[in-house]
Order: structure tokens, then C-alpha cells, then sequence
């Protein structure tokens, strides 16, 4: 069942900047949606139009069917957590909690079952006195998901919810949320500019770029078919290398001496791709290019060699290129590589569409 | 970071305008005043005798002290609820106003620029009853104005002025106050289903709390100290003693009454009232505001 239908969203806000032009998504029910993209693309923008924290300017958004565009935010049945937990400084971890429920006039009785319960989920049934500044930075953004899930609500909304935590925090809390909402089944509408923590969560994932849509799919389905230039970029860690190339009967040229063979029915300027860790080394006779060695960054496990395709003149483009395990080749020597054919992206440069 | 002066004597003589002044306009007087009352003075200040604690018993034992004593409670918190409730008012609804929000504040300045003397008088011609626009306004709305025979309208009226001079300074904490309230406290507390009203009952307000306390004990001094002016400027104290606050009382029992021994150990009750609720203010200033 679709749960939740943005439909021709957009917004424009007082001061006249257009931060959304249109977006359209629809969420199934239980769905763990991401949305992803670099900071200032409208994310936030776009989930506090979710929540009824901003008003919609144009286009319709529907929970369960109902129009949602007038609705105040407590009246559509979501919940919200903050990137600083917007926790009340004055209550206690249980106040905290309650607090809405309390609202919604619900008994006293009932209150304490629902916040103990969620508590003992979340491990947080000894903390239930303390005081928000009483808490570490994890435990306080375990209490903020306490109170999204005490209300039991149709959708849950997070806006960076991990950005405050460190690296180890945060990996763990990834895990948690992802199994707390498969546990729950709540459906989910996530904010991050992290693109890993993105690939990681989602069920699917919604790649803003300056309020636009990108693309809309699956992780796998991003990382293997990027619609464009930019998700291809910001999709996979280092990012795809990217080349300006030319497309004719011969093939792409990559620059004035550099053409790898292809036969395709596009012609002229279009966007060459292939992600660092699809490069293979290989020896003069076989490679494609040359790559000019220009940093080695060991991490044990992997090598990142970052380089530039070697031409007779010299400035070719850079380019990244994974190995896995240890490898320790010379700064400035020459390393050969090919690259195969399928795993090839091209975009269109004019229309930035895949081809 | 410290700064330091080539000679030991510099520091010194920057300092002695300040020392100087206050040692005339405040050490030297209120020396003046814990000797004086101690003693009995004549009335043309001739001859004066040593009377121990005298001067105190009959002030303690005196049924009008203890009158201004309630009058003064009755007027400085008056004041002090008076002016902080519309200056909250002014503050929410300024906090609202995002843009223009510069003009207003300045607006809502002027009256604390206007000098208390001044107000005084401004209140006192608006107010009078043969004249005053305000009372003529009054008496055709049917509620006869004239705060020279009722003591209660008097009370009023120099509730009314002192408060005035009051609420931009108070609008000014409130409006610092309520914009260090994070706005995410306010959304998370909106989707958590609380109206408007409650959210400001049940969040705002509490967070303002450390202000609001701030707020209360200056305008309680402000109310006890410094409302001379505006209270010679509009009832000088009176009908009978209905505006006469302690501060008032000083005034009119020494220059008007003369009697010079009993208004320096009246001061000396004010002197101690002054250091404790400094005290207050102090340690409360202290504790640092904490929202998150
Ligand atoms: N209240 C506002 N008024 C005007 N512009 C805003 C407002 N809030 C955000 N913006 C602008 O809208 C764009 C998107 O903001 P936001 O949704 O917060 O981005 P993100 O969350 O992706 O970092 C930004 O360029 C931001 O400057
Ligand atoms: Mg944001």
C-alpha cells in the first residue's frame, strides 16, 4: 500500500528563493527512504514540507490517501527527529517523552506502559530522571527516538539524526535505527548528506541536487546505473572518475590521442565514467591508458592510487584507481590500466542523461 | 587577557575620577547618614545629641512606617508584574515579527531614554483631572479621575508611570531571552500536539525563567530606589500617605518634616535592604543560563 505521495511538490520561500521546484515520490508503507545530496540541495526543505513545518507552495502531499497540504504537523500523524534532538532542556528523559502523548490527553496509565516500554527498547529505562544535559551525545539521541517512537506514528521523519555523533557512534546508531524500524515497520523518510550512511540505510534513495530529483532507485541501483553525471559522483566512495570526452565512428576520445574503441549511435560531447574500483591493472601491451602516479594512499585492506592519464602532452585527466590489499608502487612512475567495457558509463554532456 | 601598566601609579589616577565621585555622592553621604542617625538634631540643624538606637525604636514603632512599609511592597511589585507581563507581551509578539524587528525594538526604547522626571511629568499632564486628556477621557467613560483625593488612583497612577519607564528595558531581556529559544524546541513541540498557548506555557516559558527571575529582582530595585522622581513629578507621596514609598518617606520626613535623625536611620534600613537584594542580584548572575 503507498503510504505516503509527495506529488509535484514544491517551494518557494518568502524571500522568493525557489529551493524546490518539483518533486514527485511515492513511499510504500513500511519503505525506508533516503534522501541524499550535498548540503544547501533542499533536504531539510523538503521533509519540514513532510512534517508541516514549512508550507507546501505548489503540489500535494498525501498521507494514507489524505490531503496533508493544510494539515498541522500534529494533526498528520508524524514524527520528527532533529539533528540536535530539539530535546526540552527543562523536562526529564521521561517528560520528554511523554510530553506528547500527554498532549493528546492519553491517560496517565497508559502513558507510563508506552514510555517504559520504549524505553527498555532503547535501553534507556535507568536514564528516565536525568535530565537532557545529564546525558551523552548517544543517549540523547536514543531519547529523541524515544519520543518519535513512543506515539507509535505512520511515518517517522529524521533530519541528519547521526551529524552531532562521532565516527564509531554513528556507525552504531546506523545499525540500530535500521533494525528499530524493520522491527517497527514504521514508514521512514530520512535525511543525510552522507552518501554511505545513505547506501546503507535505505530501502531506496531519493539523490537531490539543487531541489531536483535526481534519481530515484534502489542503492545497487544507483551505484550500477547512475541516471547522471552527478548521482554517478555522489553515489560510491571515492567518487566515479569522470571524464569530458567525445563520442564518434571511432569511438570515445578521451583526449587528442586517446580513444577507446566503441561502436554507438550517439555522436558528440558526452561525460566517460568508470568507478575507481572497476579499473584493472594490466601491462603495456593490453591497457587502455597510462596512468601517471601522483599519491599512493595505503588503508591496509585497500590502495587508493590517485594519478593522471598520461598523453603526449602532458595534463590528462585525473583519476582515481582501488586496489584491493597493499600495494606500493613509485610516485611519478607509470601505472597501466584497462578498462572494462561494462563497466562504462556515459552521459550525455549537454542533456547530462545516461546513454 | 591582562593588561599591564609601566607604572604602579597610572592605574591609580585613571581610577580617581570614579573613586572621587563616589566617595562625595555615596561614601561621604551615607557615613553622614549612619552617624546622623544616632543622633538628635534641632530643627535649624544648630545643636544635636547622641541618642543611641532611638531614632530606630521609633521608626519600628511607628504605624506609618510600617504603612509605607506595605505601600512600598504593594507599589514595587505592582510595578514589577505590570511592567514584565506587557513587556512578555511586547516580546512574543515582537519575536514573531521577523522583519522590521530593528524599528520596533528602537521604538520600544525611547521610553527607557526618556529621563524618569520627565515621564513623571508626562503622566501627570496626561492624567490630570481638570485637563489631563486621559482623565477627561476617563470621567466621559463614567470613572471619576482625580488621584489628588483618591488614594488607590494615585496608586495607579504612579504604578502606571514608573512601569512605563520600565517595560523597554524588561522588553529587551524578554526579546534576547525568547530568540535564545532554540526553534526546533518549538517545532518538536508543535508536532508533539501542543497549541500555541501551551507551548509557550509549557516550553517557553520555563526557559525563560532564568530571565524572568533576572527581570524581578531589577525592577523590584528599580521600584523600591528609583521611582523618586516619578513619584515627586506626579502624587509627591500623597493623597495623605497613599503614595509614600520608603524611598518617598526619606525625602519627606527629612527636608519637609526636618526631622533629620529619623530619616538618616530610615535610610539606613534602606541601605541594608539595597545590600541584600544586590546580593541576590549578584549571586543570581552568576549562575550561568543554560537551554540545551
Ligand atoms: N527560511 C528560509 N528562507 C529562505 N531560504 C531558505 C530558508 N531555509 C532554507 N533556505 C534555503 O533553501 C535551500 C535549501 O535549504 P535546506 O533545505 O536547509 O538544505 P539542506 O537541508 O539540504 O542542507 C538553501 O539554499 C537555503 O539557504
Ligand atoms: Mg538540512
Amino acid at each position: 500500500m503507498t503510504d505516503v505521495i509527495l506529488e509535484k511538490v514544491g517551494k518557494t520561500y518568502p524571500n522568493g528563493y525557489h529551493a524546490i521546484p518539483s518533486v514527485d515520490l511515492s513511499i510504500e508503507e513500511g519503505e525506508f527512504i533516503v534522501l541524499v545530496g550535498p548540503s544547501g540541495c533542499g533536504k531539510s526543505t523538503l521533509l519540514r514540507m513532510v512534517a508541516g513545518l514549512e508550507s507546501i507552495s505548489t503540489g500535494e502531499l498525501r498521507i494514507r490517501g489524505e490531503r496533508m497540504n493544510e494539515k498541522e504537523p500534529a494533526e498528520r500523524d508524524i514524527a520528527m527527529v532533529f539533528q540536535n534532538y530539539a530535546l526540552y532542556p527543562h523536562m526529564s528523559v521521561y517528560d520528554n517523552m511523554a510530553y506528547g502523548l500527554k498532549n493528546r490527553g492519553m491517560a496517565k496509565k497508559m502513558i507510563e506502559e508506552k514510555v517504559s516500554d520504549v524505553a527498555a527498547m532503547l535501553g534507556l529505562t535507568e536514564l528516565l530522571q536525568r535530565k537532557p544535559r545529564q546525558l551523552s551525545g548517544g543517549q540523547r539521541q536514543r531519547v529523541a527516538m524515544g519520543r518519535a517512537m513512543v506515539r507509535d506514528p505512520k511515518v517517522f521523519l529524521f533530519d541528519e539524526p547521526l551529524s552531532n555523533l562521532d565516527a564509531k557512534l554513528r556507525v552504531q546508531m546506523r545499525v540500530e535505527i535500521r533494525q528499530l524500524q524493520r522491527k517497527l515497520g514504521t514508514t521512514t523518510l530520512y535525511v543525510t548528506h552522507d552518501q554511505v550512511e545513505a547506501m546503507t540505510l535505505a530501502d531506496r534513495l531519493v539523490v537531490l541536487n539543487k531541489g531536483k530529483a535526481e534519481q530515484i532507485g534502489t542503492p545497487m541501483d544507483l551505484y550500477n546505473k547512475p541516471a547522471t553525471p552527478f548521482v554517478a559522483a555522489f553515489i560510491g566512495s571515492p567518487s566515479m572518475n569522470l571524464v569530458d570526452a567525445n563520442l564518434t565512428e571511432q569511438g570515445i576520445h578521451l583526449s587528442e590521442t586517446l580513444t577507446l574503441p566503441l561502436s554507438h549511435q550517439h555522436r558528440g560531447d558526452i561525460v566517460w565514467g568508470i568507478r575507481p574500483e572497476h579499473l584493472e591493472v594490466s601491462d603495456e601491451r593490453n591497457a587502455d591508458f597510462a596512468l601517471r602516479i601522483q599519491a599512493v594512499e595505503s588503508l591496509g585492506a585497500e590502495t587508493l592510487i590517485h594519478g593522471k592519464i598520461e598523453t603526449e602532452f602532458g595534463n590528462g585527466e585525473p583519476m582515481v584507481v582501488r586496489l584491493s590489499g597493499p600495494h606500493l608502487p613509485e610516485v611519478n612512475s607509470l601505472m597501466w590500466l584497462t578498462a572494462p567495457m561494462s563497466h562504462w558509463h556515459l552521459f550525455d554532456a549537454k542533456t547530462q542523461q545516461r546513454l | 587577557m591582562t593588561v599591564t601598566f609601566p607604572q604602579k601609579g597610572l592605574p591609580w589616577l585613571l581610577l580617581l575620577p570614579q573613586l572621587l565621585v563616589t566617595a562625595i555622592f555615596f561614601l561621604w553621604p551615607a557615613e553622614q547618614a549612619l552617624e546622623q542617625a544616632f543622633y538628635q538634631e534641632d530643627a535649624f540643624g544648630l545643636s544635636r545629641e547622641f541618642i543611641g538606637l532611638e531614632n530606630f525604636a521609633d521608626l519600628f514603632t511607628d504605624p506609618l512606617y510600617y504603612q509605607s512599609m506595605l505601600t512600598t511592597l504593594v507599589f514595587s511589585f505592582s510595578v514589577a508584574i505590570v511592567g514584565m507581563s506587557l513587556a512578555l507581551l511586547l516580546a512574543v509578539m515582537a519575536d514573531r515579527i521577523i522583519r522590521g524587528k530593528l524599528a520596533y525594538q528602537t521604538l520600544l526604547i525611547w521610553p527607557y531614554a526618556v529621563a524618569p522626571a520627565l515621564a513623571g511629568v508626562l503622566w501627570w499632564i496626561l492624567f490630570d483631572p481638570s485637563m489631563g486628556p486621559i482623565a477627561l477621557w476617563l470621567k466621559s467613560a463614567g470613572i471619576n479621575w482625580n488621584h489628588y483625593l483618591d488614594g488607590n488612583q494615585a496608586m495607579i497612577l504612579v504604578v502606571i508611570a514608573s512601569t512605563w519607564k520600565q517595560i523597554s528595558y524588561n522588553f529587551l531581556f524578554f526579546l534576547a531571552g525568547l530568540q535564545a529559544v532554540p526553534r526546533s524546541l518549538i517545532e518538536a513541540a508543535a508536532i508533539d500536539g501542543a497549541s500555541p498557548f501551551k507551548r509557550f506555557w509549557t516550553i517557553v516559558f520555563p526557559l525563560l525563567s532564568p530571565t524572568t527571575f533576572f527581570l524581578l529582582v531589577v525592577n523590584l530595585v528599580y521600584a523600591f530606589f528609583e521611582t523618586f522622581g516619578v513619584i515627586d513629578a506626579t502624587t509627591k507621596g500623597g493623597p495623605g500617605q497613599s503614595t509614600t514609598t520608603l524611598v518617598y518617606k526619606v525625602f519627606d520626613d527629612g527636608f519637609v518634616g526636618l526631622d533629620l535623625g529619623g530619616s538618616a536611620a530610615q535610610s539606613v534600613v534602606l541601605m541594608a535592604i539595597v545590600g541584600l537584594m544586590t546580593v541576590i542580584q549578584f549571586r543570581f548572575i552568576e549562575r550561568k543560563v543554560q537551554y540545551s
